[in-house]
């Protein structure tokens, strides 16, 4: 029953081999996802009935937001998403100096993204564009407007909700750029980045959702 | 895990050239009035990236098809949420009109809360065009 | 070998850090066991301090506003820290794996931190406890929740912590569910327990992340007066409550599903018939999983709610019945010309056959718009959710306590005094309980710590009865614990009841540290009584 001397290091021993642990692991990172987009779910819910409840309202407010930034993160965003998808492909194609570069490049891609958003948030306090009972903006184009505030809380904790997440995975990519650097992953075993890679994407899904729902529309 | 599928780079380059494509698209869409279809193409469009996000970056087009009916399954209960939340949301008022929608006045704090210019500062109400070019010299 | 068989996972590895940092499945769930009976018991300590209060009609024993501190405890208490994690964090886990013939859960790890995220939880908990406690009933309704100047923010973020493990132990789950199984079980030989946990699990995945947004959304709207809940911002309180239930309503699925699969498994043991209908009970399980999603507003009739939505939502809930009614109708057919012995075990089955179907019932009865409107936040729902959650949930835990003792500790308690004290369960469940029924339909509110003269009586009877019930239970969980005490081991190969499950036939009672001593060939289905003759044996 116990594993003979041969079977791979990294294999635990409750399963029987190599593809079984990669797929299961694979199915709880799927079932993960689910977890997150239903999170992020009760936020578009909330959107949604709002929106319907404030129509000017929304489309007064999101105005206010700054097209251009949010763009140019939509687009670091999908390049990181490249990057970390490049990654996993060096990797599984032997090649850990690339694989490792990548990685790299995705975690500044993240930062990225994180230093545009701080530039957002930070103008977004100093104008008084702020969640809730914080909401002092009182500028011509939206005086005339009813409880921006609720678009703002939305627009706050849907997009910093994301942010954490962006931080989380910055975390992660982190530890991946060290465990790779070590030689702990290799094209024999590289689970973790796939599955850190799948929550990546995950997060730039999100915000293909969020760029259009807050900038443009 | 070597007999794993790798995909060729060329696909993830085309993958990522059509997201870029799209995410002009849709903004350069957005600055064209077509009433309430805008919503209807920038969700139309955003769903086409996240599926392509989905099915090449995340590999679901390849894996396990458990994987993609976890996916898919997320996408579904978050639609009942939000279609059976609207089906109260978007009906109230059937018997007493007055509750269509939240109550529609403005929360009390906006009361007190001045009129700002362009950058948030207060400005009184009879000089306000002077006092906001003042204050943009700074 | 020999040295082999004397060891089992509760005494090897020795020591306390063995025990805190183990990844064995079996550790965890019993961990799990005795942190929810905790609970469990300080629920109910809260129950009876409550029905003393409701014993005579004014305030003799509680205020008011501790009265209202007390409900909302046993309330939360109960369902988040003992009944949403008892059954699939206690049974689940130290059943699973050895039901799929496998060795552990697929990420031992994270069943590991799925524990201590409970844990954590529930020092959250108790810290709401001891700075005061909390007085908004366990809805959190706003715009209430929003104005108490009671602990809501600790009491929430223990909830929202709580459902991160909750949502470990389903994806756990699920995944252990579909890899780990051992070569030719198939799903249609997976013992029905292990459906009843897959379905379980599907719903701990999908609505708990819900209740997690819902409760940070709740502490945003005190914090900060985000508006979107509170009224008085533009906000809407009713939001709120379909946030709410799009969780709640599911996880009373979350609480009842593992419950339909104790049963399943108890029924056709005891009975020694091969169990009627596997397919009908294995899907039903699911059906009711997806059907729970689409029938939350019924607790909302009476909040203002479109009509429209109303319409939709009763006609679903009455869905529901019909899954509900196919399981109990092959549990009975289980039971016919079967050789029903009245074993502990199969006691609590047979009273739960009986409680949940009033249960049930009374729920279709509520999911009737017309009927509800006169019926919401009277006793007829408090009746009728202990029908279902005490009368379904605890009895089925508690038949499957008795079920699975002597196999996860290798003892056996005294099989009289469980009768004696199933039929105490029995016998208080239904005093306590049945009353609030008729009070409830004479229009006695709940929540409220005095009420008129003419329901004292009724209350008074209740509130007796809840005494019986209460040392009922204590009694059945020391006779178990009793069980423990020194040589009064069980030969590591009994089988008293004769189960055809993996557990039963291919492992020693207590198991193995790694489960099996050589992984399982799987010989017959979990029920073929019809096929083959799995006798009962017991020995000391
Ligand atoms: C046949 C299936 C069921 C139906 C049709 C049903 C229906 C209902 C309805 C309509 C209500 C709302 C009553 C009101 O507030 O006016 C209700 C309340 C409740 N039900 Fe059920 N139910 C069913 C099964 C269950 C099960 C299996 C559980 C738990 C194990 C459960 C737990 C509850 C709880 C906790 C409440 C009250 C929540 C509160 O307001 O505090 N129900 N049920
Ligand atoms: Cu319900």
């Amino acid at each position: 029953m116990s594993h003979d001397n041969s079977s791979p290091k990294f294999l635990q021993h409750h399963f029987h081999d190599v593809e079984q642990q990669y797929e299961t692991a694979k199915l709880g990172m799927w079932a993960f996802i689910l977890t997150e987009v239903l999170t992020f779910g009760g936020l578009f819910v909330a959107y949604v009935v709002y929106r319907s409840w404030y129509p000017e309202m929304f489309v007064g407010a999101n105005l206010l937001l700054d097209v251009n930034k949010g763009l140019l993160n939509t687009i670091v965003l999908i390049t990181s998403s490249l990057t970390m998808v490049l990654a996993v492909w060096a990797i599984q194609k032997k090649n850990q100096k690339l694989s490792l570069f990548m990685l790299i490049a995705t975690f500044l891609f993240a930062f990225m993204f994180l230093g545009i958003k701080y530039l957002e948030y930070s103008h977004k306090f100093e104008v008084g564009q702020l969640p809730g009972e914080y909401y002092s903006y009182m500028g011509p184009e939206i005086a005339h407007l009813n409880n921006p505030h609720i678009f703002f809380s939305i627009y706050f904790i849907m997009t910093g909700l994301h942010g954490l997440h962006v931080a989380i995975g910055m975390g992660l990519i982190a530890w991946l750029i060290y465990a790779t650097a070590k030689g702990n992953l290799n094209s024999e075993y590289y689970t973790p980045m796939e599955m850190i890679g799948i929550f990546w994407h995950l997060v730039d899904l999100i915000w293909i959702y969020l760029f259009p729902l807050f900038y443009l529309i | 895990m070597s007999e794993h599928h790798i995909t060729p780079l060329k696909t993830y380059l085309a993958v990522a050239g059509t997201l870029f494509f799209l995410t002009v698209v849709t903004v350069w869409v957005s600055y064209f009035d077509f009433g309430s279809f805008n919503i209807v193409i920038a969700m139309g469009v955003a769903t086409l990236k996240a599926s392509i996000v989905a099915l090449f970056f995340m590999h679901l087009l390849w894996d396990d098809k458990k994987n993609l009916t976890m996916f898919v399954m997320s996408l579904m209960f978050l639609g009942i949420f939000i279609t059976v939340t609207l089906l109260d949301t978007g009906f109230r008022g059937g018997v007493n009109s007055e509750v269509e929608s939240p109550i529609n006045n403005r929360a009390a704090f906006y009361d007190s809360l001045p009129l700002t210019d362009t950058h948030g500062h207060p400005v009184d109400e009879h000089s306000a065009d002077h006092h906001g070019e003042g204050e943009d010299h700074h | 070998m020999a040295e082999n068989q004397k060891q089992n996972y509760l005494t090897h590895p020795k020591g306390i850090m063995s025990w805190l940092l183990t990844l064995d499945h079996k550790r965890i769930g019993l961990m799990y066991l005795f942190g929810g009976i905790a609970f469990f018991f300080l629920g109910g300590v809260l129950a009876l301090g409550m029905r003393l209060e409701l014993a005579a009609p004014g305030n003799d024993f509680v205020s008011n506003d501790t009265y209202n501190n007390m409900y909302t405890l046993h309330g939360a208490i109960m369902i988040f820290l003992f009944i949403i994690p008892a059954i699939p964090g206690a049974l689940g886990n130290i059943l699973l794996p050895l039901m799929l013939g496998a060795k552990d859960v697929a990420f031992p790890r994270l069943n590991l931190a799925s524990f201590y995220i409970y844990t954590v939880g529930a020092l959250f908990v108790m810290y709401t406890i001891i700075s005061g406690g909390v007085d908004t009933g366990w809805t959190f309704y706003t715009p209430y929740s929003t104005t108490s100047t009671s602990n809501v923010i600790p009491m929430t973020m223990g909830i929202f912590v709580i459902g991160f493990s909750s949502i470990l132990t389903g994806l756990n789950f699920i995944a252990t569910i579909h890899k780990m199984r051992i070569p030719g079980l198939t799903w249609y030989k997976l013992p029905l327990f292990v459906w009843a946990l897959y379905g379980t699990s599907l719903v701990q995945i999908t609505a708990t992340p819900v209740i997690a947004i819902t409760m940070v959304l709740l502490i945003l709207e005190r914090l900060l007066g985000i508006g979107i809940f509170d009224p008085a911002l533009g906000g809407d309180p009713v939001l709120y409550q379909h946030f709410f239930w799009f969780y709640s309503h599911p996880a009373v699925y979350i609480m009842i599903l593992p419950a339909f699969g104790i049963i399943s498994e108890i029924i056709p043991v005891h009975s020694r018939k091969k169990v009627w209908g596997y397919k009908f009970i294995a899907f039903s399980t699911l059906s009711i999983a997806f059907i729970g999603f689409l029938v939350w507003g019924h607790h909302m009739f009476t909040s203002g709610q479109s009509v429209f939505s109303q319409i939709v939502f009763s006609f679903i809930t009455y869905f529901v019945g019909i899954p509900t009614g196919v399981k109990i109708f092959s549990w009975m057919l289980t039971m016919y010309k079967g050789q029903v012995s009245f074993t502990p075990p199969m006691l609590y089955a047979l009273s739960f056959l009986f409680l949940f179907t009033i249960g049930g019932l009374t729920g279709i009865f509520l999911g009737a718009v017309a009927l509800d409107i006169h019926l919401h936040d009277t006793y007829f729902v408090v009746a009728h959710f202990h029908y279902v959650m005490q009368g379904g949930t605890i009895i089925a835990f508690l038949g499957g306590l008795h079920h699975w003792w002597p196999k996860s500790m290798g003892t056996m308690y005294n099989q009289t005094v469980a009768n004696i004290c199933c039929l105490g369960v029995f016998l208080g469940f239904n005093g306590t309980f049945f009353p609030q029924f008729l009070l409830g339909l004479r229009g006695m509110p709940r929540r409220y710590a005095t009420y008129d003269q003419q329901y004292a009586e009724l209350h008074n009877y209740s509130s007796f009865w809840s005494g019986i019930l209460g040392l009922s239970i204590f009694i059945s969980i020391m006779n178990l614990l009793w069980s423990l005490r020194k040589n009064n081991k069980l030969d590591p190969g009994t089988n008293p009841w004769g189960g055809m499950t993996l557990e039963w036939t291919h492992t020693t009672s207590p198991p193995h540290p790694h489960n099996f001593e050589e992984e399982p060939v799987l010989e017959h289905g979990p029920y073929d009584y019809d096929k083959v003759i799995v006798e009962p044996t017991f020995k000391k």
